[in-house]
């Protein structure tokens, strides 16, 4: 399982310029390109993972994460902030460096958890964040997840 | 989307996450990575489902109580015209709606709620 592989160029989006967490979420979601009612369910229950402990990982990064019947398969997105927002991570940094995942309840290959395994470890790699940062568009983001063989 | 689908939804994804935090690895990662309070999230979890259940109706409160308990979901989705509940199709008319998730509808083959992923 590669990690790339979950990953499309549009639900890729490197100049996130929001301004709050709930509408970085929101962003997020919507580059999964669900109906209206679907975007909202989803964005509600983010909220509720949030609400129950941040998902700010530290060192710039956060993984929300649920699962919700609204998608039908695995969907992940990543987002980059450069001015970094407050999503009350565990180091109480701003977050840079935003990865959704969102899965159906039941998985045919059960992929959540390996998935959100193989985020959190290359997220603790020392080098990432500046790696990160250094990305220029969204093919480059799929090749460090390549190069990082995860 | 209509309100009482919308509110199992919710309900529905709220015991997903209720239950995974019995799981040995949602719940270690939960409480190792993200350094969730594991008890503390379960009571928030089910007093947001005591709530939600007070805006069903009673039949469907007692059929989501049902179901979620001897079959683990209560709503199902239907994908390419098969109901995942019980991988019966269901009536071509219903999945012709313009929006089939505007109404409640139940499987007639096994009782669960469905859902029309987008």
């Amino acid at each position: 399982m590669r990690l790339r592989d979950f990953f499309s160029v549009d639900a890729i989006d490197l100049d996130l310029s929001t301004e709050t967490k709930d509408e970085t979420l929101k962003k997020l979601v919507g580059l999964f390109h669900l109906d209206e009612k679907s975007e909202g369910i989803l964005f509600k229950m983010l909220k509720r993972r949030e609400n129950l402990g941040s998902t700010g990982i530290g060192r710039g990064i956060a993984i929300p994460h649920c699962r919700s019947l609204v998608v039908n398969r695995l969907r992940v997105a990543f987002g980059r902030h450069g001015a970094g927002l407050d999503f009350k991570a565990i180091d109480e940094k701003p977050v840079h460096y935003v990865f959704l995942i969102v899965a159906p309840p039941l998985e045919v290959s059960n992929q959540y958890l390996p998935v959100l395994g193989k985020i959190a470890q290359f997220s603790k790699e020392a080098d990432v964040p500046e790696r990160l940062a250094a990305v220029e568009n969204a093919e480059g983001f799929l090749q460090l997840l390549e190069e990082k063989g995860v | 989307m209509h309100d009482q689908l919308e509110t199992l939804l919710e309900m529905q994804d709220l015991h997903m996450q209720r239950r995974a935090l019995d799981e040995g690895g949602v719940r270690e990662l939960e409480t190792g990575l993200f350094e969730m309070g594991a008890e503390q999230a379960i009571d928030a979890l089910e007093a947001k489902i005591t709530e939600l259940e007070l805006r069903l109706g009673k039949s469907n409160q007692e059929r989501f109580r049902h179901l979620i308990s001897t079959r683990q979901r209560a709503v199902v989705p239907v994908l390419a015209g098969v109901c995942y509940g019980c991988f019966v199709a269901v009536p071509t008319s219903w999945a012709a709606d313009a929006d089939p998730n505007d109404k409640l509808n139940v499987c007639q083959s096994c009782g669960h709620f469905q859902y029309y992923p987008s």
